[in-house]
């Protein structure tokens, strides 16, 4: 586990990596004890399918969505801050983030399907569309 | 989009090709789809480029694959273009020289195979990334640091190979590369320097090995394709303490290189220096419509004014220096003492020990808030970096620096530039962003490259890393007797792989049977 905390950037409006590498770990770990906590099979077939989309997210996606991350950093300067963290949009559809990370927007590059497979995809998707989930 | 062919080989040659591949990783690893064809192509291209479109992609997963696919290439003479984790953008990025190739991807072989604390490095598969390794050392608690680069989102390996940068002592990646395991065009293994023992002890401690020396000729090359690495890391210092100045005058580049290079000749200073005007900071921190909406390029009030919204001299660097406190202290001394004698500003101070929150200097944990940079116009953004070998010479660099310049407004774009100083060289680092949306802004950004590389010839300057669609005029500027240098790698080329199925064009170097085709 990492063992630092703290913003070392020198930039006052610049992220910090570190404060980006705790704020990917504690993303990783949010839903975790929640999952544990699901009451029947499906809730937790559903459940276990959000963890792994949000431990996704974190390892591939979180070095830029992160708070803190690049990404996120584009994403208030074009959307407001209230939309740049992913994690916590409510607007997003499985089709749009399916499409963005094979297409690429604005600063946004695209990725391979080694990079994140189309299951991986599927995951990622399921996780940062899980509040319109029935 | 119909699958793009290499010169010479029909549609139905590259399918079997492709099925054999397939018989090799399994058929999901083999990506041939117009999306995946997508994906695989330089990020920063327009849409419509029809050069450097791979015909699909082949993902190996062992070292083992790798040879039973390059065997196969040699079988259907199938190119094909390795790449680590295809992340070298605005050199490329995962896309190939020559349309049709195949991308060779190892993003999957990404095995941390050893670490070494004891003596100071890693060996690693071509897919490990900088936040792979970061993140390893931190979890094994390892005191070692890594040297990343500007964007450390790619390989360990990768960036190195392709002479990457960082900015501790250990930046000069590619010297540290120590023992490399080869996968030759023909398939055949080898292991490089003391590596080339089947029990060698010393494999990643001393890079020479007996005879001739080859981990370098494999950097920048096409002559082979490096399935795991020995990378020298740096200990986790004592101490660290940054000296970051703001230089009020363009001119002041002049006496402050010929300063500098003093300092790091004697090794006062054993860390690259980066020093950038006014857009490096800008880039990262806002986007151009913050400041200025008018065309052409930032006007020198809007310039003056974001200066001062940051509090930015003409030029702003930090010295790093890493260490025993104690040495630390005096060679700052030094440091400020030879400062004293032209300048009068502030020097801000940061500093680090062992066992505090992560330094502010910026040296080992990896980040990618550099990508911030094509935001700059809105729209889709995409850089390019041209960046020439210089002497560390005050005159010299402010000229080019100026010549530059006026060849950014000449095309319209905002400039970008800024200096890193070596051991003994300095890199004129010029950041070409654009908005590749906007069709006229991309052309006047790729015309420009163009016309710095012949300016800096003329000057005798050379790039040493450069974008594939500059690869073969770059080439062209090592003119030394009419091209021998070029004549040599080739002669190399044709006598590891003559069927020529290895990153064709990669660095300007053609195997026989695509040379001289203007491909």
């Amino acid at each position: 586990m990492r063992r630092r905390g703290g913003n070392r950037h020198a930039g006052a409006e610049c992220p910090g990596p570190v404060r980006l590498a705790v704020a990917i770990l504690l993303l990783g770990g949010g839903l975790l004890g929640g999952a544990a906590h699901a009451a029947d099979a499906t809730a937790a077939d559903a459940a276990g399918r959000v963890v792994a989309g949000q431990r996704l997210f974190a390892a591939r996606c979180g070095i830029c969505h992160a708070a803190g991350g690049t990404g996120t950093f584009m994403l208030a300067r074009r959307l407001g801050a209230e939309r740049a963290l992913l994690a916590e949009r409510l607007d997003l559809t499985h089709e749009l983030v399916t499409h963005v990370v094979r297409h690429g927007i604005n600063g946004m590059p695209v990725f391979t399907r080694v990079e994140l497979t189309d299951a991986e995809l599927a995951q990622v998707a399921g996780y940062l569309t899980r509040a319109a989930a029935p | 989009m119909s699958m793009p062919v290499p010169p010479g080989l029909s549609a139905r040659a590259l399918q079997r090709a492709l099925d054999a591949f397939a018989g090799v990783v399994g058929r999901e690893w083999v990506l041939d789809t117009d999306l995946d064809r997508d994906t695989y192509r330089d990020l920063y291209q327009p849409a419509n480029e029809t050069h450097h479109v791979p015909a699909a992609a082949v993902a190996p997963a062992s070292t083992e694959e790798v040879q039973a696919l390059l065997r196969l290439a040699n079988e259907h003479r199938v190119p094909l273009w390795p790449i680590s984790r295809g992340k070298n953008l605005g050199y490329g990025g995962s896309a190939p020289r020559l349309t049709g190739s195949v991308v060779l991807d190892l993003s999957r072989m990404r095995r941390i195979l050893e670490v070494d604390a004891r003596h100071g490095y890693c060996v690693v598969e071509p897919g490990v990334g900088f936040f792979d390794l970061y993140q390893h050392l931190q979890e094994q608690r390892i005191p070692l640091w890594l040297s990343n680069p500007a964007n450390a989102w790619g390989s360990v390996i990768g960036n190195a190979l392709d002479r990457g940068v960082g900015y501790t002592p250990y930046g000069e990646h590619c010297a540290q590369l120590c023992g490399l395991e080869v996968a030759l065009p023909s398939g055949e293994l080898v292991r490089t320097g003391m590596d080339a023992m089947r029990n060698g002890r010393a494999a990643p401690l001393f890079r020479y090995g007996f005879g001739p020396s080859w981990d370098q000729l494999f950097v920048q090359s096409n002559f082979g394709v490096v399935t795991r690495a020995g990378m020298w890391l740096m200990p986790e210092p004592e101490a660290t303490l940054g000296l970051t100045f703001a230089l009020p005058e363009t001119t002041d580049i002049i006496w402050a290189l010929e300063l500098l290079r003093g300092l790091r000749l004697q090794r006062v200073i054993d860390s690259s220096v980066t020093m950038g005007n006014y857009l490096r900071t800008a880039t990262m921190r806002s986007q151009r419509a913050e400041w200025h909406r008018g065309p052409g390029p930032i006007p020198p009030d809007v310039e003056r004014r974001i200066m001062e919204a940051y509090g930015l001299g003409r030029w702003n660097f930090t010295i790093n220096l890493f260490g025993h406190e104690t040495i630390l202290e005096a060679r700052a001394r030094v440091i400020r003492e030879a400062f004293a004698a032209h300048y009068r500003g502030e020097i801000h101070e940061t500093r680090w020990r062992r066992g505090e929150p992560p330094p502010q200097s910026g040296a080992h944990i990896p980040t990618l808030i550099f990508l911030q940079v094509i935001n700059w116009w809105g729209g889709r953004g995409g850089h390019m970096g041209f960046s020439p070998i210089l002497p560390i010479a005050g005159r010299e660099a402010h000229a080019q620096f100026e010549a530059t310049r006026r060849r950014y407004e000449e095309f319209g774009l905002d400039h970008f530039g800024g200096f890193t100083m070596g051991e003994r060289y300095l890199t004129n680092v010029n950041q070409i962003i654009y908005n590749r949306d906007d069709a006229d802004m991309t052309r006047r950004a790729h015309a420009l490259f163009a016309t710095l590389i012949e300016d800096a010839a003329r000057a005798g300057y050379a790039e040493y890393r450069t974008h594939l669609s500059y690869m073969d005029p770059v080439a062209r500027g090592f003119d030394f007797n009419d091209h021998a240098l070029l004549r040599l790698n080739e002669t190399l080329k044709d006598a590891l792989d003559p069927n020529g199925i290895l990153a064709p064009g990669k660095s300007g170097i053609w195997p026989r049977r695509f040379r001289g085709r203007e491909l």
